[in-house]
C-alpha cells in the first residue's frame, strides 16, 4: 500500500520533489504527479528498507525543505556565479 | 586615543547582504556544513541556515563574520570577494590547462607474485606473449612527449615491472636522451615489490633519479598471506630490498602503498605499527578496487563500504595519536581530501578529479600496445570490457588517442557539476567523477549516487574529516601541517 504525500506547489517546486526523491532512490521509490496546485507523491518503501518507513518519511519531509532552500540559493546566486567564473578564466585564453 | 576604530566600526549598519554561490548537507548533532564556490567550508547551526537566506541573519550575529570572510554572504561593496573567488577558482582548475602528467608503461604482465586481489598479473614464462617491445615503447615515448605539460612522470607497471628491466632501461635512456631538447621535468617510478631489485638495479635506479613506489601489507604474516610467491618469502625479500633500496637509492626515493585485503579489516593499528617500525613516514589507507581477481575471488564483496570506513576511521584515530604522542606520521586518502578542503590546490588524484582524471591526469600505455584512460580501465578491459580502450600506439595517432569516444564520453557524462545528486552535494568540490568504477560496478558511468560505493566511501571520509576538525583543534592544526609541508 503506498503512502500518499500531498505538497503545496506554491511551497514545493516540482524540480525540489524530484531532487529528494532521487536523493532517497536508495530508500524509496517515489512516483510524483502533478496537479492544478498540487504535488503528489505516491510512495513506497524499497523491498529490504532496514529503517521503519515512518523514519524515512519524516527525513524525506526535511530532505525536501533542503531541496526547496538549494533552489532559493541557486537562483539567488546564478549571476554572481557565472560573473566569477567569466572573472576566473578572463585572460586565459579559453573563452569562445 | 586609540589611533584603530573598534569592531563595532565595521560592522554593517544595512544589514544588507547578497549570497554567494554556496550549498549544504545537514551533519550529525544539529548542524550544516556550508561550502562555498571553491570547496572551503563553515559550520552552522541549523536554525541560523533558514535565517542566513531569508537576509535574516544580523550582523552582530556570531557567525556573521566568519560567513563574510568564508565567502558566503557579502555586503554592498565587498569588490574584493568576487576577485578572490575568481583567482581560487582559476588555481584549482590551472592543471587541467596542463593535461596529461602521468604516463604509465605497463611492461611485462609477468609477475612472481599470485595475489589473490591482483588484476592483471600472468603466471607465465612465455615472455614474448606479456612484455612490452621496444618497437611498442617507442611509439607509446611518441605520444608521451606530445603531451604539453611541462612535468612528464613515467610510471613502470606490471605484473612485475623489473622483470622486463631492460625495456626498462631503453625507456629511461630514450626518454632521457629526447628530454635533451624537450627540457622538461622528466621524473621516472618503478612500482615494484622489490623481491627481484638486484644492487645492479638500484645501481641504475640511483643514476637515473628513479623512485621506487613498492608495496607493503602489513607485519609478516598478514603480507605474506596476501601476496604468496614461491617460498613464501615476500616480506622477507620485500624488508631485504627495501634497506638496500634506501641505502643505495635513498632513504626518501623508496614509498610503500598497501591494500586492503578481507585479512587486512581488523588490523588496521598492526599495519600502521608496521609502517611506522620500518621508517615510513605516512600510509595510505586504500580500499580494494572492484576489477580482476578480485571480483573472481569475491575478494572485493569479503568487506562491504560501512567495515572499510569503520577501518579507516580507526586506522586514522590511531595515527592522530601518534602525531600526538611526536611521531609524524601522514593518512595519505585524507591528505588528498583535506588538501582540498583546506587550501586552494587540487592534488590531481585520478580517482578524486572533476573532470575524470582518466586521460587527462593519467594515460596507460600496455605490454601491447593498447592505451587506455587509466589504470582501472586497463583492469577492466582484463575482464573483457574495452568501455576505456583509447587506441593503439601502432595504429592511431595521438590525436586520434586524446580524441576516442571511450574518453570524450566518459568525461562529458560523467562531470559532477551536471551529475542528479553531486550538482547539489556540498562534498561536490572534494570529490571525483570516477566514471570507470562506476561503469565497472554499476554498467553506466554515473550509477545512482545514492547507492554508489564511491559515494559512500568519499562523503563518509569527508564527513568525519569534518567532525574531527570541529571537535579537535590540535588534530585540525595537524591537518593543516599535512596539507601545508614545509
Amino acid at each position: 500500500m503506498a503512502t500518499l504525500l500531498e505538497l503545496d506547489s506554491s511551497v514545493y517546486f516540482l524540480e525540489a520533489v524530484q531532487k529528494a526523491a532521487y536523493r532517497f532512490i536508495d530508500r524509496l521509490t517515489v512516483l510524483i504527479s502533478q496537479t492544478e496546485n498540487k504535488v503528489v507523491c505516491e510512495i513506497e518503501p524499497v523491498p529490504g528498507l532496514k529503517l521503519s518507513l515512518d523514519e524515512v518519511l519524516a527525513d524525506f519531509k526535511r530532505e525536501l525543505l533542503d531541496q526547496q532552500l538549494r533552489i532559493k540559493i541557486k537562483a539567488e546566486t546564478t549571476d554572481v556565479r557565472n560573473l566569477v567564473l567569466a572573472y576566473a578564466f578572463s585572460r586565459s585564453g579559453l573563452q569562445a | 586615543m586609540s589611533k584603530f576604530q573598534g569592531l563595532d566600526a565595521y560592522i554593517s549598519t544595512t544589514g544588507a547582504y547578497e549570497l554567494l554561490p554556496f550549498r549544504f548537507e545537514r551533519l550529525e548533532g544539529g548542524e550544516v556544513v556550508l561550502t562555498n564556490a571553491v570547496g572551503e567550508f563553515a559550520f552552522l547551526p541549523q536554525e541560523k541556515l533558514q535565517a542566513l537566506v531569508d537576509h535574516q541573519l544580523p550582523p552582530t550575529d556570531s557567525d556573521y563574520a566568519m560567513l563574510r570572510m568564508k565567502h558566503i554572504l557579502r555586503e554592498p561593496g565587498d569588490e574584493a570577494t568576487l576577485e578572490l573567488l575568481a583567482l581560487k577558482t582559476r588555481t584549482r582548475l590551472s592543471h587541467l590547462a596542463n593535461f596529461t602528467n602521468l604516463h604509465l608503461f605497463v611492461v611485462s604482465l609477468r609477475c612472481d607474485h599470485s595475489c589473490q586481489y591482483c588484476q592483471v598479473s600472468r603466471q607465465s614464462e612465455d615472455k614474448a606473449a606479456f612484455d612490452m617491445t621496444r618497437e611498442t615503447a617507442d611509439k607509446s615515448l611518441d605520444i608521451v612527449f606530445r603531451s604539453p605539460n611541462q612535468a612528464i612522470k613515467i610510471e613502470f607497471q606490471g605484473g612485475e615491472p623489473l622483470l622486463n628491466f631492460p625495456l626498462i632501461q631503453y625507456v629511461v635512456e630514450k626518454a632521457e636522451q629526447r628530454n635533451v631538447a624537450e627540457q622538461r621535468n622528466l621524473q621516472f617510478v618503478i612500482t615494484t615489490t622489490l623481491s627481484l631489485a638486484t644492487d645492479d638495479i638500484l645501481g641504475y635506479c640511483r643514476d637515473h633519479s628513479i623512485i621506487l613506489s613498492s608495496s607493503l601489507d602489513g607485519p609478516e604474516d598478514l603480507h605474506n598471506k596476501n601476496r604468496p610467491r614461491p617460498g613464501r618469502d615476500s616480506y622477507a625479500r620485500f624488508v631485504d630490498g627495501l634497506n638496500r633500496a634506501r641505502d643505495i637509492v635513498g632513504y626518501d626515493a623508496v614509498s610503500a602503498l598497501m591494500t586492503t585485503s578481507p585479512a587486512s579489516i581488523a588490523r588496521v593499528k598492526d599495519i600502521i605499527d608496521e609502517y611506522v617500525r620500518l621508517g615510513f613516514n605516512g600510509i595510505f589507507l586504500r580500499h580494494l578496487s572492484p576489477y580482476g581477481f578480485a571480483l573472481k575471488t569475491k575478494s572485493y564483496q569479503a568487506y562491504n563500504t560501512e567495515q572499510w570506513l569503520k577501518f579507516f576511521k580507526e586506522g586514522l584515530d590511531y595515527i592522530i595519536e601518534l602525531n600526538k604522542a611526536g611521531i609524524p606520521f601522514i593518512e595519505h586518502y585524507s591528505n588528498i581530501l583535506l588538501t582540498k578542503m583546506l587550501t586552494s590546490t587540487d592534488p590531481g588524484f585520478v580517482d578524486l578529479s572533476n573532470p575524470s582524471g582518466a586521460g587527462i591526469t593519467a594515460v596507460v600505455f600496455n605490454y601491447d600496445g593498447e592505451v587506455y584512460a587509466s589504470d582501472e580501465s586497463r583492469m577492466l578491459k582484463e575482464m573483457g570490457d574495452a568501455s576505456f580502450r583509447l587506441g593503439n600506439v601502432h595504429e592511431n595517432s595521438y590525436e586520434e588517442i586524446f580524441t576516442a569516444e571511450g574518453l570524450l564520453t566518459a568525461l562529458e557524462e560523467s562531470f559532477t557539476l551536471s551529475v542528479p545528486m553531486c550538482t547539489d552535494c556540498a562534498f561536490e568540490p572534494w570529490c571525483g567523477a570516477d566514471p570507470v568504477f562506476h561503469h565497472g560496478m554499476y554498467g553506466d558511468m554515473l550509477g545512482r549516487k545514492p547507492e554508489s560505493e564511491f559515494c559512500k566511501r568519499t562523503t563518509g571520509v569527508a564527513k568525519y574529516l569534518l567532525e574531527i576538525m570541529k571537535k579537535d583543534q590540535e588534530a585540525k592544526e595537524l591537518f593543516m601541517r599535512w596539507v601545508n609541508p614545509c
